[in-house]
């Protein structure tokens, strides 16, 4: 933050007013209305299919990757393991590279888009399922078990309630996100408001970029108080069943709705597939692109960046909730956080860029922005879950606002926040492939470098960098929730050996 | 109690039938001929431009050839030249240096034809009024930039990032000569201008076509952004077409295409449309040896492999 | 043979230290234990270990002569237990949890069921009168009830497993002298109506030594060890203030 305040120069600040004046003045054309109206509804039908089908494999993923029931039904936790592990490579790998990755092998066809969206998704759902599963207290289903029922009887029972949830809150939570990430259909030559958005930038646009922001932000608003609603514990409490059943099948229309829309809207799953192999890839470049990079800089860069960036996105919403109380006050942050969400990384750092020279602390500063968006919602949404007694009672010891913000509300949510704050720095690495702008800065860029240049030796040995780096980090995290919470782990494992 | 059975039992089925349908409509339109002709951009454009081009560019295309014509948007550069490379695309509209990537990925590709400015096409070195960077005379008073802070437009930009490579490399000055060790990616022509314009960077290098159309849009101011040098002239944009449109659209199409861009002209009203919005006169005649220039440079520069 | 739970010379180490240490206890069917000792003494930890929820470290714990940890779901159906942190699920209502606790007598599709909308609700409402709540309770949220409330839930949840033992951890801590008598006497299948089959042996472990009485045997442990076990008749002052010096 200081280097950037450092750099502020004001040269920019023309075009920077420019850019929010245009705000009011959105293009009302009326080719870019209905443009940007047709990509919306393909974005969003998309959205739909990749998050619905990513939520069914990854619920089913993150079940199978939980030590949890491994050990409940007596499984060798090393599967868990390995599940967990195997599925670090479809995370660490950017949903872009997924889709260019398919895309050479199958050719342009819808379904592929799908695909390249659901893989890294559905894994980043199943890693969150299974580590909040591993967070259930398993109390409750021993006594149920002890009361001599089977083991499926014992699950249906006492998990279900605890698992819808999680469910509700971080699987509503990326249906937001599909939204968002439907950039990608650009690739596929499928449009959708991300690729409006990404081509008014280019050009910059304003007031055409303006009309597909306005619009996007209306309906993530509206989306975001449906998810509200939809998440309001008394809908699942006490009737779980219900819940789950009104959830699958509003699931199952959503998903027919979305297919007879895209259908209308001209885009044919399964046409256009064209198989063509690649070469594979020769081990002597192999050795040449392991020289050719400067290694060390690289990863290094690409740690502090993703480092900086994290603690931006992570130590900010706290704190931002600790002193906003009133209620208009928790508005403006609510709106400023979608906003947060909405913008596209490149163009917060071209807007920063108008106002600051060049440095890698604007990359991190536009990476944890837009990630402060999403981590600011998961922890408001987490706290409007919970009871007020606590808070209240904190409250009525004469403590400020903030202390009892602090001791009632978030001490509650502080670990599962910071477990999720850890899956969310893996997206952060992930993410720093949108560093151009600056410049040579880190293993992202490089990425992009030699994609742009098809060089994909270097590709496949950047990938494999990011997978390692992620495992690590996944692996470090493990070793941290185990310091955390290992001696209840522990107790919970011995209690399971029936 | 077994005629209510029987009657439920007839709704399920009704019920089962339409989902069947409904689950099998979007796959209903597969079994349609393909007598279409699928084209696509590398966009460097503003949306709005974008869709006004290329719906009025498939309309006319399709009114000319007899046959149906499908725009798919491709943004991303990699993605269209991959997608020319699995036979998806017919036709594309590629930058120079994506179209010599293209044609070695897809052997045979025919280049059918470039705007009249793209044989002599130009990229254009910009700086701030506060750099005190002066204009410059020829290739080797590109050492100025030694120093400064530089930007390109985007990677694979033939105008924005290869050739200016090329001349900059031919000053004898390296990305690591530049303030910071590297050289920017502002991601397209209009973001450099406009980095440039703040500050943020001394200096950059972009599109001539561009700048010459935010020039006379009045959109640059030449108080605080002014060019300091034109590079020579080199070839780019061109109309890439697949090997073997020949046998699936009939014999003579891909000569029939070629004369239909060739016969442009600025008197017919939708034609005229169409060229003004590719900033040109005309299209003329290109072809692959124009570009081997460009493949050497991107060679040099490992932008191919 | 007619001994239903034996506990060889069972001892439980743990980081902390020894737990329970060279522990012989036989029960016999139709005995009425109850538990006592002074907080931290070992009770909760000697009836998880009678249940199977945990395994000692030397020893072991025999239920009708099967080791503890290979008995099959039927066999554990017939061991009740209430937990002294009830394990009631909380987001589920209080007819569900009551449910919860007859699942090895059904099969998946009831357990689905049960989930969906609340079944079963005669037997439901038999066993939480039983438990002394009015039926009107059925539809509430564990969430919403008072302590003693949910206590008196987890033993109906208890009484319709219908448990041949019943391993009761503190079941009257949460409720007042009129309440506890009551319950007690459910859990001891004194004065219930008799459609409600009780246990006919259970251990309980109570801290209120007024109602010793209404037990046919008491065990008392200190630090980890078993220090009185001897019939309610032939309990002496002394061992109790022993015990709880």
């Amino acid at each position: 933050m200081a280097v950037i305040i450092g750099n502020l120069h004001l040269g920019g600040l023309n075009t920077l007013f420019r850019f929010f004046i245009s705000s009011f003045t959105p293009s009302l054309n009326s080719q870019v209305l209905q443009s940007a109206w047709n990509g919306l509804q393909v974005t969003f039908g998309f959205a739909i299919l990749a998050w619905s089908l990513s939520l069914f494999l990854g619920v089913l993923l993150g079940l199978l990757g939980s030590y949890n029931l491994c050990s409940f039904f007596n499984i060798s936790p090393v599967i868990a393991t390995v599940i967990r592990r195997t599925l670090t490579v479809p995370r660490a790998i950017h949903e872009v590279l997924w889709g260019l990755l398919i895309l050479q092998i199958c050719g342009l066809s819808p379904w592929i888009a799908l695909v390249a969206m659901t893989i890294p998704y559905t894994a980043h759902m199943a890693r969150v399922f299974s580590e909040q599963i591993d967070n259930i207290s398993l109390k409750e289903l021993i006594a149920i078990k002890l009361t001599g029922s089977r083991n499926l009887e014992s699950l249906i029972t006492a998990i279900t309630p605890k698992i819808i949830p999680i469910i509700a809150t971080f699987g509503f939570y990326r249906l937001e996100c599909a939204v968002r990430g439907a950039t990608l259909l650009g690739i596929f030559g499928l449009g959708g408001i991300g690729t409006e958005l990404q081509l008014s930038l280019m050009s910059l646009q304003f007031n055409q970029m303006w009309t597909s922001l306005w619009m996007l932000f209306i309906s993530l608003f509206l989306l975001e108080k449906a998810i509200e609603w939809i998440q309001q514990p008394k809908f699942y409490i006490n009737n779980t069943g219900v819940y789950t059943i009104t959830f699958i099948s509003s699931l199952i229309f959503s998903i027919l709705i979305s297919l007879l829309l895209l259908n209308y809207l001209g885009i044919n799953f399964f046409e256009g597939l064209h198989f063509t192999p690649i070469h594979p890839p020769n081990f002597y470049r192999f050795i040449e692109a392991f020289k050719s990079l400067n290694w060390v800089q690289l990863i290094l860069d690409t740690l502090i960046l993703t480092f900086v960036a994290s603690c931006i996105a992570i130590g900010l919403p706290p704190l931002i909730f600790m002193n906003v109380h009133s209620n208009i006050g928790q508005g403006i942050v609510s709106i400023i956080l979608i906003l947060l969400r909405l913008m596209p990384a490149p163009l917060v750092i071209i807007l920063l860029l108008l106002s600051t020279t060049p440095s890698t602390s604007v990359v991190a500063l536009a990476l944890g922005l837009q990630n402060l968006g999403v981590l600011g919602r998961i922890l408001r949404d987490n706290i409007n879950k919970q009871g007020d007694q606590l808070f209240n009672s904190v409250l009525s010891t004469g403590a400020t606002n903030s202390n009892a913000w602090l001791y009632g509300r978030f001490i509650q949510e502080s670990i599962s926040y910071l477990s999720y704050s850890i899956y969310r720095t893996d997206i952060i690495l992930r993410e720093t492939i949108v560093v151009g702008a600056v410049g040579g800065v880190g293993l992202g860029w490089q990425l992009q470098e030699s994609l742009s240049s098809f060089a994909w030796e270097e590709v496949i040995l950047i990938s494999i960098v990011f997978v390692c780096i992620t495992l690590i980090g996944e692996s470090i995290n493990e070793q941290m929730q185990k310091a955390l919470l290992g001696i209840k782990r522990t107790n919970q494992f011995s209690m399971l050996k029936i | 109690m077994l005629y209510r059975r029987q009657n439920t039992y007839k709704i399920y089925q009704i019920i089962i039938v339409i989902l069947g349908l409904i689950l099998t409509s979007p796959f209903a339109k597969i079994c349609v001929a393909k007598e279409k002709l699928i084209i696509s951009a590398i966009p460097d454009q503003n949306p709005e431009k974008l869709n006004r081009l290329y719906s009025t560019l498939a309309d006319e295309l399709s009114n000319n050839l007899q046959i149906k014509v499908i725009y798919k948007p491709v943004i991303n550069y990699q993605a269209a030249v991959s997608a020319f490379r699995t036979g998806s695309l017919d036709l594309v509209w590629f930058g120079g240096l994506t179209g010599v990537q293209a044609r070695i990925q897809r052997p045979g590709s025919i280049v059918i034809a470039q705007r009249d400015i793209d044989s002599k096409f130009h990229s254009i070195f910009i700086a701030n009024h506060k750099s005190g960077i002066k204009p410059i005379s020829n290739l080797n008073g590109l050492k100025v930039l030694k120093g400064k802070r530089f930007t390109f437009g985007s990677e694979s930009s033939t105008s924005g990032r290869l050739m200016p490579q090329h001349y900059l490399t031919k000053a004898k000055l390296k990305l690591s000569d530049f303030k910071g060790g590297v050289a920017g990616f502002s991601g397209s022509h209009d973001a450099t201008i406009a980095l440039v314009k703040s500050g943020s960077y001394d200096s950059g290098v972009l599109n001539e076509q561009v700048w010459e159309e935010r020039l006379a849009q009045g959109r640059v101011d030449l108080k605080k952004v002014y060019p300091i040098w034109r590079t020579p002239p080199y070839v780019d944009y061109h109309w890439l077409a697949q090997p073997n449109l020949d046998k699936h659209l009939g014999k003579g199409f891909t000569r029939k295409l070629t004369n239909t861009f060739l016969s442009y002209d600025k008197s017919n009203p939708r034609q005229k449309i169409i060229l003004e919005l590719f900033g040109a006169r005309s299209f003329v005649k290109a072809y692959a040896y124009q570009y081997e220039a460009i493949e050497d440079i991107g060679r040099k520069l490992g932008k191919i492999r | 043979m007619n001994s239903l739970i034996e506990l060889n010379n069972v001892s439980l180490y743990n980081k902390s230290g020894i737990r329970l240490k060279g522990i012989n206890i036989s029960i016999n069917c139709g005995e009425k234990i109850a538990l006592i000792g002074s907080s931290g003494a070992g009770k909760t930890t000697l009836l998880k270990l009678a249940n199977g929820t945990i395994f000692p470290t030397h020893g072991e714990v025999r239920f009708n002569g099967l080791s503890i940890s290979k008995l099959t779901h039927k066999q554990r159906l017939k061991i009740g237990t209430l937990w002294q942190d009830l394990r009631l699920i909380e987001e589920l209502s209080v007819c569900q949890n009551i449910n919860a606790g007859a699942l090895g007598r059904h099969n998946v599709t009831w357990s689905i069921a049960n989930l969906i909308t609340g079944i079963n609700i005669n037997e439901c409402s038999k066993y939480l009168r039983a438990a002394n709540l009015p039926v009107s309770f059925l539809g509430r949220n564990i969430r919403d009830l008072s302590s003693g409330q949910k206590q008196r839930v987890a033993i109906s949840r208890l009484l319709i497993q219908r448990p041949e033992i019943i391993l009761a951890d503190e079941p009257l801590s949460n409720l007042d002298q009129f309440l506890a008598n009551k319950i007690l006497n459910t859990l001891l299948s004194v004065n219930t109506d008799s459609t409600i089959n009780t246990a006919k042996t259970c251990i309980i472990s109570v801290h209120q030594l007024d109602v010793l009485q209404n037990f046919t045997r008491v065990i008392g442990i200190r630090s980890g060890q078993v220090v009185i076990d001897c019939d309610t008749t032939d309990l002496k002052d002394i061992d109790l203030r022993n015990l709880y010096n």
